[in-house]
């Protein structure tokens, strides 16, 4: 019996543990950093079925009856938790605990291609028409729609003003003036997530540290960089600022 | 489907081991070692595999942590995106072990071979569950006595078949041949090695923790309980159900991380170009990005205009049946020779529709 209480002890722990640890990533708005917005919801009713579930431990040693004491006992045995399971369970909190959160950034890209408005390899092909915003209100996505879905977009953007933010990487194909401005576009997790960047030129580009959020006000000019032709962005201004609330950008 | 006639010799080869040692309790200590050591094990592969890559290439320490901190975000990323169908999944489990008795299933389920498999395939319409939901369901059902060929379609196709998947592929793809195509190849794949597994006796397949007639203990007691009491220990099965399953996906979770912090992605989607390759490298990334198959359908779309319709419709198919980790929770089941036919007989089922929707409909 003693054993049985720590068994349920254990589990209501780690139950509750886990749903009160999704609670605080959903509190301090981290939650943003492993999943697209549109399912923060069943992650909110994940936290309240974990803590429910965890707490029905709590009272099943004031179940009294004898028959329910003999099949609870059979059951017991087929679901003991080892503590090796337990620490394995544990891990996500001690992860989220030790590991303070950070959305993914420029280190991520060193296996993942960042998609750079008219390379051919994107992982993005959904060339839906650019909207509506006004050239300064849209993000980098939309910029990046708009390469999609205009063949001539090297031209025609000439002159238009960009204000976007996004985090810093340095492409190891740029030269010393230009740098990359970058979001992860997420569709559920982030997983999948894939890397948009847009071409800036800045002149003291070697002072900018890999994923430093900044905000990039400028027009477009053409350019050409490595092989690639696509717009540049001549960047007026790059302003360091926090990283945004959802650091991510959702398709 | 030339390839699953010699398949089906298989179940008989099963019944030959019938031998085989019986239960070791988990009490074991010998097993529960040897678990820490597998488990311990694997954590230190990966990061030594997180390490081995960056220390090779001679970049700072910071780099590393860099590396390590997005290992982190991406496994939490996958465990928090899918604890919340794991969840309702072991609480489906945990209804199912109180209140479904076992006769129901004996009475109403169809007993010959292919209607049996049809009927596990369509089990996905009562019990909407994705592929992390679908395990406790599953051995839950095989405990209620649930024949291994309808348990084995059920696994398979539940994660398609079911009303929030499609409805959510409608939502990306509308009316079309990704959703019809999706739906119907994966109740097909699902039904074919349901039919393969018709011979095998479910104590052949299954995990021995899995105590099949297990209800039959249960069954009396619970009927005297009342209502809050069942309720009540239908939560605590929950509970069990969703622990014992969680080590599963997390090992899962962890070994996908690993695998997208090193693999580089774009190169794969570099190889798959033509109408076989682009099949096969679809395949590979939807077993490496072990996305929840109620909302991969949007995450298929945005591959849509770069790679071969067949390719699309073989991720949509063969990702929600298999991908590194629900094989992981395929073990929490299965016995370690079922589940690797699990993997293969999907793969190889979803790769020939893919590749003979580019030869012969277009790509």
């Amino acid at each position: 019996m003693q054993t049985t209480k720590i068994q349920n002890a254990v589990k209501a722990l780690l139950l509750i543990g886990l749903g009160l640890f999704f609670y605080s990533r959903l509190v301090n708005g981290t939650l943003f950093f492993y999943i697209n917005q549109r399912f923060v919801g069943f992650t909110l009713v994940a936290v309240f079925g974990l803590i429910l579930v965890g707490l029905s431990y709590r009272y099943e040693r004031h179940e009294p009856t004898d028959d329910h004491d003999h099949n609870h006992e059979h059951h017991e045995h087929d679901h003991r938790l080892s503590w090796g399971s337990a620490l394995l369970i544990a891990l996500p909190i001690v992860l989220g605990i030790f590991v303070s959160p950070q959305p993914l950034g420029a280190s991520a890209l060193t296996n993942r291609e960042i998609n750079s408005g008219l390379n051919p390899l994107n992982t993005l092909g959904i060339a839906r028409a650019a909207s509506e915003k006004s050239s300064t209100e849209k993000n980098i996505m939309d910029w990046w729609k708009t390469f999609r879905t205009s063949p001539t977009a090297n031209t025609e953007l000439i002159g238009q003003k960009v204000d976007v933010i996004g985090f810093v990487y340095h492409e190891p194909n740029f030269g010393k003036d230009h740098f990359m401005v970058a979001r992860f576009v997420v569709s559920c997790c982030v997983a999948d997530a894939s890397a948009l960047g847009l071409a800036v030129q800045w002149p003291t580009t070697a002072s900018l540290k890999d994923d430093q959020w900044v905000e990039i006000k400028g027009t477009w000019v053409g350019g050409q960089l490595a092989q690639w032709q696509f717009p540049v962005l001549a960047a007026q201004s790059v302003t360091p600022v926090e990283v945004p609330n959802q650091p991510y950008l959702y398709p | 489907m030339l390839t699953n006639k010699p398949r089906e010799v298989y179940p008989a080869d099963l019944s030959l081991d019938t031998t085989a040692p019986k239960p070791i309790p988990v009490t074991n200590p010998r097993s529960r070692i040897l678990r820490w050591v597998l488990t311990s094990g694997l954590i230190a592969l990966v990061l030594a595999a997180l390490f081995a890559d960056t220390l090779t290439s001679g970049v700072g320490k910071a780099f590393l942590l860099q590396r390590f901190q997005t290992f982190v975000t991406i496994f939490l990323g996958i465990f928090i995106e899918a604890a919340p169908f794991l969840l309702a999944g072991s609480l489906v489990s945990g209804l199912i072990e109180v209140f479904l008795d076992q006769s129901l299933l004996e009475r109403y389920l169809p007993k010959r071979a292919l209607p049996a498999a049809l009927a596990g395939a369509m089990l996905g319409m009562i019990f909407p569950v994705c592929e992390c939901g679908v395990v406790p369901v599953a051995r839950r059902l095989y405990e209620k006595g649930l024949p291994s060929s309808v348990g084995v379609a059920f696994l398979l196709a539940a994660p398609v078949v079911n009303p929030i998947v499609i409805a959510s592929t409608y939502a990306a793809f509308g009316w079309g041949p990704m959703l019809w195509g999706r739906v119907i190849f994966s109740f097909l794949v699902a039904t074919v090695i349901g039919l393969v597994f018709h011979l095998a006796k479910s104590q052949d397949i299954l995990q021995p923790r899995v105590h099949i007639g297990h209800a039959h203990h249960q069954h009396e007691p619970t009927v005297k309980l009342g209502l809050s009491a069942r309720l009540h220990q239908a939560l605590n099965t929950a509970g069990d159900d969703f622990l014992d399953v969680a080590r599963y996906l997390i090992m899962g979770s962890l070994l996908a991380a690993t695998m997208q912090t090193l693999v580089p992605q774009n190169l794969l989607l570099a190889i798959g170009r033509g109408p076989i390759m682009s099949v096969l490298a679809m395949q590979v990334l939807a077993f490496v990005l072990s996305v929840c198959s109620t909302v991969d359908a949007f995450l298929a779309l945005a591959f849509s205009g770069i790679f071969t319709t067949g390719s699309i419709l073989t991720f949509l198919t063969f990702g929600p049946m298999v991908d590194i980790k629900s094989s992981l929770m395929f073990l929490g089941v299965f016995q370690r020779r079922v589940v690797f036919y699990l993997i293969v007989l999907p793969l190889l089922l979803t790769m020939l529709i893919g590749i003979f929707w580019n030869l012969n409909v277009g790509i």
